[in-house]
């Protein structure tokens, strides 16, 4: 019965093809370095997580906020350790796309045929940056305030069009609601989808090419 | 890139394959370990350390020092570098530049090789840059030297930057002198340390006298103590909020503002206001407003004019000025409309001037209505208006005094009202400063009063 169903299902769904194509393939021998890619994924899963769960209690507006926060950190069974978790992933999702960088550098793997798969690490790097500049903001407190403060400064020095930018980071002349929305539109929407399509085509390029193979002597 | 090298790129690959492993199990066994320890960490670091409390945004902390996320630190310390007039380019320049490398690396390292040894030159940048990256973000958690250890400070951007810089632009001379022939290089190398030597300590020497020469940096004027918020939130009262609750905030009736006459307000100096608001709420009223009542929001955040610290500064001076709990610090006291000694002459300087700027400049500005007779400075009080002038030396039926002693004047375009409109005269002694001003020939200084006051010989 089980094998019917499971022949069945096969037959309109494709397990078969899927476990040939995805995982049952050969690679070159690797290391623990290696690693690393895969453990970034596995932070960024945990960040939707535990990101969907705080989204249940947090509110972005400079009048709520921080309570909001207070809330999940006092009140909320386990919301310490979802937020904890949430903290310290981020934390340590950016220190491992950076070492994943400098072990892809070090064996050269963004050589042919592997280009784009560097240059969207890079896409993803960057936005990794951005989950954290705009995450930075929402806790509504003193830190978050005057860090973004600073770094919308920062971004109104581009010559030209400076001024602009802050504006529009900002939502006005200075930090205000808007600017709290802003941000939090950018780290729970925006962001998180341009990350997942490019991890998307990460991975689809890593599958086609294959993960790359220590160099050796004669490479 | 031609045929043949992709070929062998991709049947080394083969050959590599041959001798490896499974994805699955092999790879993911080890992929899932790494991923089952991270959580264990995450778990441990959520319950044993945990997330650093932080107080509540406070936009008028300006003696709180910002500081990013970590990972923007080495940012940050570099920018310290930075002269001001560069910041530009140590913000934009440098990691505009920074990104567009990583972003074109696999197009501008053309070499083919992939093993280490013969990627000498682009492990080293790696190395340096990493290092760098890496004193930097280290310096920027080390307290801050003093001013005086400014040398200490210099002598750090060497180690994080000068050095390594040098050590790449030497490094990449070399990789060129290598591929000269071997009679050439001694010689070569020689002149290329000589160069190299002699640049370091000029950049050096010229780094540290210009440090050492550099002027202090211009402080930026923020109202920071008690007195200087509640100079600051005077004026900015006199401008936004005279007009509707009045100099002293004690009216209830609001007369002759367009679209709110007659509206009945609370006199916000009241006890009841005083000590039953916080200065949160009053913050939230001045920044939103109270559209149902008909008060316009204030803030920035809401459309209006006002930064959330020259609220702060408003709500500092309603505080110390009507809330008979607080005292005022002394530094604060003194300020406002001196009081006239018998006999003496106000002057528009010292006892005019900040008088209207409380009472008067709310509507007698530009842009309000106000029978175009603005009072922001000496002149605008003397010519301006459409009944012009309404203050003439010596003359006790001037217009200015007519209105503010409660008689309504017929002028050229109508009937001038009383002053303040809200039904409430000056105090006493300010009406009869005005009219000692104007009885004197409306001096400007306190010298020409003081020259007012003696008859002349």
């Amino acid at each position: 019965m089980a094998s019917k169903l499971y022949h069945w299902l096969n037959e309109r769904l494709g397990f078969d093809d899927l476990y040939k194509g995805l995982l049952d393939r050969p690679e070159p021998r690797g290391t623990w370095w290696n690693t690393l890619g895969s453990a970034t994924l596995f932070l960024f899963t945990m960040q939707v997580m535990t990101g969907i769960f705080l989204l249940m209690y947090y509110t972005p507006s400079p009048d709520h906020a921080y309570d909001s926060i207070q809330y999940i950190m006092n009140e909320v069974a386990f919301g310490w350790l979802i937020r904890g978790i949430h903290h310290w992933s981020a934390t340590l999702m950016v220190l491992l796309v950076f070492l994943h960088m400098l072990r892809v550098f070090a064996t050269a793997s963004y050589k042919y045929p592997r280009e784009l798969t560097w240059v969207i690490g890079v896409f993803l790097l960057l936005t990794t940056l951005g989950m954290g500049l705009t995450g930075y903001l929402l806790p509504w407190n003193q830190r978050s305030y005057f860090a973004t403060t600073v770094a919308t400064e920062i971004a109104g020095l581009v010559p030209g069009i400076g001024a602009f930018i802050t504006r529009t980071l900002r939502g006005g002349t200075d930090l205000s609601a808007l600017t709290l929305s802003r941000f939090f539109a950018a780290h729970v929407w925006m962001l998180p989808a341009l990350l997942t399509v490019l991890i998307g085509i990460h991975l689809y390029l890593i599958i086609r090419h294959g993960e790359s193979e220590y160099p050796t002597e004669e490479d | 890139m031609d045929e043949k090298f992709k070929q062998r790129v991709q049947s080394r690959y083969q050959q590599a394959l041959q001798r490896g492993e499974r994805f699955w199990p092999d790879s993911i066994y080890k992929d899932l370990l790494v991923s089952l320890g991270l959580f264990l960490l995450l778990i441990g670091l959520a319950t044993f350390v945990g997330v650093e409390p932080e107080p509540r945004v406070d936009p008028n902390d300006t003696a709180y020092v910002p500081r990013p996320e970590w990972y923007f630190l080495f940012l940050f310390e570099f920018l310290k570098f930075i002269p001001g007039q560069l910041e530009w380019v140590g913000a934009i320049v440098v990691p505009g530049i920074g990104v567009t490398v990583l972003l074109l690396l696999p197009f501008i390292d053309r070499n083919f090789y992939r093993h280490y040894s013969k990627r000498v030159l682009a492990l080293t940048v790696m190395g340096v840059i990493v290092v760098d990256i890496v004193m930097l973000t280290i310096m920027a958690f080390a307290p801050a030297p003093a001013p005086e250890q400014s040398a200490i400070k210099s002598m750090q951007m060497w180690a994080g930057l000068i050095i390594p810089a040098m050590t790449l632009i030497l490094l990449y001379a070399f990789s060129g002198i290598l591929k000269e022939p071997a009679s050439q290089r001694k010689t070569m190398i020689t002149t290329a340390s000589i160069a190299a030597i002699a640049i370091i300590v000029l950049a050096g020497g010229s780094a540290f006298t210009l440090q050492r020469n550099a002027p202090p940096k211009e402080k930026v004027a923020v109202a920071g103590t008690i007195p200087e918020q509640i100079a600051q939130g005077e004026e900015l009262y006199a401008v936004n909020c005279t007009e509707c609750h009045g100099a002293d905030g004690d009216v209830t009736v609001i007369q002759g503002v367009e679209g709110l006459d007659g509206k009945v307000v609370t006199p916000i100096s009241s006890k009841d206001v005083m000590y039953t608001f916080t200065d949160d709420t009053l913050f939230n009223i001045i920044s939103d407003g109270l559209p149902e009542l008909g008060m316009v929001p204030f803030g920035t955040a809401s459309g209006g004019e006002l930064s959330p610290g020259e609220i702060g500064a408003i709500v500092t001076y309603m505080r110390y000025t009507w809330d008979d709990r607080v005292e005022v610090p002394e530094a604060a006291q003194g300020g406002g409309i001196p009081a006239l000694a018998e006999g003496e002459v106000p002057s528009y300087d010292v006892h005019i001037a900040p008088l209207t700027k409380r009472y008067c400049v709310s509507c007698h500005r530009a842009g309000k209505e106000n029978n175009n007779y603005l009072m922001t400075s000496y002149e605008e009080m003397l010519n301006t208006g459409d009944n012009a002038p309404n203050v003439v030396a010596g003359d006790a039926n001037s217009i200015l005094l007519q209105v503010i002693q409660g008689h309504e004047v017929e002028g050229k375009t109508g009937t001038i009202n009383i002053m303040p409109p809200n039904g409430k005269l000056l105090k006493d002694e300010y009406v009869d400063m005005l009219i000692r001003w104007v009885m004197a020939g409306m001096p400007q200084t306190a010298e020409d009063a003081a020259a007012a006051a003696t008859p002349a010989p």
